[in-house]
Formats: C-alpha cells, sequence, structure tokens
C-alpha cells in the first residue's frame, strides 16, 4: 500500500514512503509544504489549478499519482523567480494586473512558463489556445493575455 | 480527494513483464496509459485497483516510427508527440488535427492514442480518427497470444472495445501512405477544444485528374459508437474537390444514415447538420492535402 519514492522539486530533493493512492498535488502540498500549487475542482481535472512542470512539461498534479513521479524532476510555482528576482512572467503578471483573486495564478503560470519555451512568440489565437485548460473566474482572461504579450515582446 | 485505496504499483520496462505483472498480480490488475480518465474513474471509485502497471517505462510502445510496412504508431505515444510529427502529414494528417486539439496542453503532455482507444469514451477523438484512417490495432495477451483487428471491429459503443482485460494494445499500424492520400478531422463542442458532440474524419485518395478513388467517412460523438457512413463514402467515390454540390450531398447521405442521439448538448437534428458542416470542411482538407 506504501510506496518509497524519491524525486526532486525545485531543486530539492525528497525521499519518502507514501501511500501508493496519494495524488502528486498532494505530496506536494502536505508532504513537501509547498502550497502554491492549488487544488479547486479536485476530481475532473479541469481547472488547471494544480498545474506544475514535471521533467519541464506541464502537467495537472491532481491527475497523478506521486508514486508515479518517481525519479521526477518537479518544478512548482516556488521555484519560478530565482535569486529573489520574479520570473519574467510574474513581473508581467504584476505589471499587466493579470490576476485579481489570484488562485488560478499559479497554475497558470507553470503552464505558460513552458508554453513559451516551446513557442516564444505566440500570436492571440495561439495564447488563447494554451490557456484553455486553466479556468480563471476574476479576470476574463484579457490582462492575463496581456501580460503573456508582454513577456514573448520583451524575449524577441 | 482521496482516490480509491490502490493495492499495488508496478512500473514495467517492456510488454512482457507488463502482462507478467498483470498475470500475477492479486485482484483486479489495471494498465494505465497517460492516466487522464482512469484517475478520475479511481477518484470517483468507478475502479478500485489492487494493482496499478504503469506503461510510461514501456518504451517499445512509445514514438511513431516510419518503413516500408506502414506507418506504426506506438499506442504510448502521447498527443503532444502526435500532434507535431509532421511524418504523418497528407495521408494520416487527422491523427494531427486530432491530438492537436485534445483537451488542453496539459492533458496532450500526458495523454495517450492508446489509452484514448482503449476507454473509448464517447466524445473522445482518436476513435473516430483511427476508424477512418483505416488502422489495424494489435493486442497481446498476459496468456501469450496476440491478435489483430481493424479498428472498426475494436472500437465498440461507449466505453466498450474488444479488448479482454488481460491484453494490452500492442500496435496501432497504418499502411504505408499513398502519396494521393488526405485525411482531415475536425471537432465540434460547446466551447474551444471542448469534448465533441460531434467529430467527422475523411481520408481521400485521389487519381491523376483529382478525382475520389477510395473515400472513408467516421463520425465520432455518437451513443451508439463512432462509425463508417457506406453511404457518405460511395457518394465521394469519383467527386472531385471543386464538386461542391455532390460532396454536400454525401455529407447529406452521411447525416441521414447515421442515427444521432439528442442530449443535454444537442439535439439529434442539430448533430445531423454538424456532421454535414464538419464533414464537407474536412472532406475539402482533405482533398487539398491530397492533391498537395
Amino acid at each position: 500500500m506504501n510506496k518509497t519514492i524519491s524525486l526532486t522539486i525545485n531543486g530539492e530533493k525528497y525521499e519518502e514512503s507514501v501511500p501508493i493512492r496519494m495524488l502528486l498535488v498532494d505530496f506536494i502540498r502536505d508532504v513537501a509544504g509547498l502550497t502554491g500549487t492549488h487544488i479547486a475542482c479536485t476530481f475532473e481535472g479541469v481547472c488547471g489549478a494544480c498545474t506544475i512542470q514535471i521533467d519541464g512539461e506541464a502537467i495537472k498534479s491532481c491527475l497523478m499519482l506521486a508514486v508515479q513521479a518517481d525519479g521526477r524532476d518537479i518544478a512548482t510555482v516556488e521555484g519560478l523567480a530565482k535569486n529573489g528576482e520574479l520570473h519574467p512572467l510574474q513581473k508581467a503578471f504584476n505589471d499587466h494586473h493579470a490576476l485579481q483573486c489570484g488562485f488560478c495564478t499559479p497554475g497558470i503560470l507553470m503552464n505558460v512558463a513552458e508554453f513559451l519555451d516551446t513557442n516564444p512568440d505566440p500570436t492571440e489565437d495561439e495564447i488563447r489556445h494554451a490557456l484553455v485548460g486553466n479556468l480563471c473566474r476574476c479576470t476574463g482572461y484579457a490582462h492575463i493575455i496581456d501580460a503573456i504579450k508582454d513577456v514573448a515582446a520583451k524575449s524577441r | 480527494m482521496y482516490p480509491a485505496v490502490i493495492g499495488d504499483y508496478v512500473v514495467p520496462a517492456t510488454v512482457d513483464e507488463a502482462l507478467k505483472a498483470w498475470a500475477g498480480a492479486d485482484g483486479d490488475a489495471y494498465f494505465i496509459a497517460g492516466g487522464l480518465s482512469l484517475m478520475q474513474a479511481i477518484k470517483t471509485r468507478l475502479v478500485k485497483p489492487d494493482c496499478l502497471i504503469d506503461l510510461a517505462r514501456v518504451g517499445e510502445l512509445n514514438g511513431v516510427r516510419v518503413d516500408g510496412d506502414g506507418v506504426h504508431v506506438g499506442p504510448m505515444t502521447r498527443y503532444r508527440d502526435i500532434a507535431g510529427d509532421s511524418q504523418l502529414d497528407g495521408a494520416y494528417q487527422a491523427l494531427r488535427d486530432a491530438a492537436a486539439r485534445v483537451g488542453d496542453r496539459q492533458v496532450r503532455n500526458r495523454g495517450t492514442i492508446g489509452g484514448s482507444l482503449c476507454w473509448n469514451f464517447i466524445a473522445a477523438c482518436m476513435p473516430p480518427v483511427v476508424i477512418g484512417l483505416g488502422a489495424q490495432i494489435t493486442l497481446a495477451s498476459s496468456d501469450g497470444g496476440r491478435r489483430s483487428m481493424a479498428a472498426e471491429e475494436f472500437i465498440q459503443g461507449p466505453l466498450e472495445t474488444a479488448r479482454e482485460d488481460n491484453e494490452l494494445v500492442v500496435a496501432i499500424d497504418l499502411p504505408p501512405a499513398p502519396s494521393n492520400a488526405g485525411s482531415a478531422y475536425k471537432k465540434w463542442g460547446l466551447v474551444t477544444d471542448a469534448l465533441p458532440v460531434i467529430g467527422v474524419c475523411a481520408y481521400v485518395e485521389v487519381d491523376g485528374s483529382g478525382a475520389c478513388t477510395s473515400a472513408r467517412l467516421a463520425v465520432g460523438g455518437l451513443e451508439t459508437g463512432p462509425r463508417r457512413s457506406a453511404a457518405g463514402e460511395a457518394a465521394l467515390a469519383g467527386k472531385s474537390a471543386g464538386d461542391a454540390d455532390a460532396i454536400a450531398a454525401a455529407l447529406k447521405a452521411a447525416a441521414d444514415e447515421i442515427d444521432t442521439q439528442g442530449d443535454m448538448w444537442a439535439d439529434s437534428d442539430y448533430r445531423k447538420m454538424l456532421i454535414g458542416d464538419l464533414g464537407r470542411e474536412v472532406v475539402a482538407t482533405a482533398f487539398a492535402r491530397a492533391t498537395a
């Protein structure tokens, strides 16, 4: 019923015995204590608030078991800022008021950071298409899209 | 939310190891691919696995390979990788169309074609696409057996396939892609990239004059499971991309032939209209790709 797993989160190693049924998001929040990764829909995997990166790719950590992350490299929102400097996306979200309540923001940041790695100069349509898996009920997305466009423009 | 208790979890490296793990497991063992649908079922406790056999590290099941025998799509190939694979362009481009719009980025980063075919959700894109492209599905069994069948035979009603619990899909094969062939897929859902209310896949082969010598038309989103339309396919024979009226009539014949259900997303007549509208568009795209 339990398995021992070892993985890294934001560069830090964790080795723990966990129940097989433990979701990765619960490992991140309750075992590693990194509560920046959020839980909203909890079941269907439609809200995207729990989005993290595993080996550099954005996935929803509520649709994966912690044991499935054994040996893998995880990045959460806590790892985005480096050496006290906000990630360009975090800075742009701040500048453009791309969050109101902020609950969905960590998931959006982790998804879009990878999206911009794969597509550094996206069209607005491509940005909207990339956001399909992240629900935001405050902003109407307009300022989020402005912030993402700004990051893309500045990286040109 | 706590998923159901899961008795054991194993991570085989080969198909053989995966099948042996199934045979050796106590109680109900499940293979898990991308796990997006299965995890939902485990969370709702519809499925309570005594053992999960994770296929994530079975390398032989992953990736698209093209050789003299045809195009081989590993069942563990993710949507992300199918969507980005230009080897499929032309004859089998419908796979890319569908994979690029399944769920969302996070889903495409994990979800696999094999997982989608085995789950065969009513509103899934891969089942009608493999039927439309005439794929051959091969299953390997924990008792050492192996069998192949047409995708049409493998895919049955929603959530049903020809697969037995102790079988694993090990190959999704397509014949060598003819250079004079094209395919396309398009779905319609209530919001962007939503689960399809209707999805249509078209495949055409054309002669030197651009006339259709062979066509396949498959529709998904049906309560009886995805299916081909013999009437639509027959009516496309001999037609060219410019024969707009004849193509529209072929899609009308397809919509008339197919039983559609009404539900909270769309009524039966609306589904028929979608078969016509989406169908005309994918047939046009398939012709364009066949003559490109």
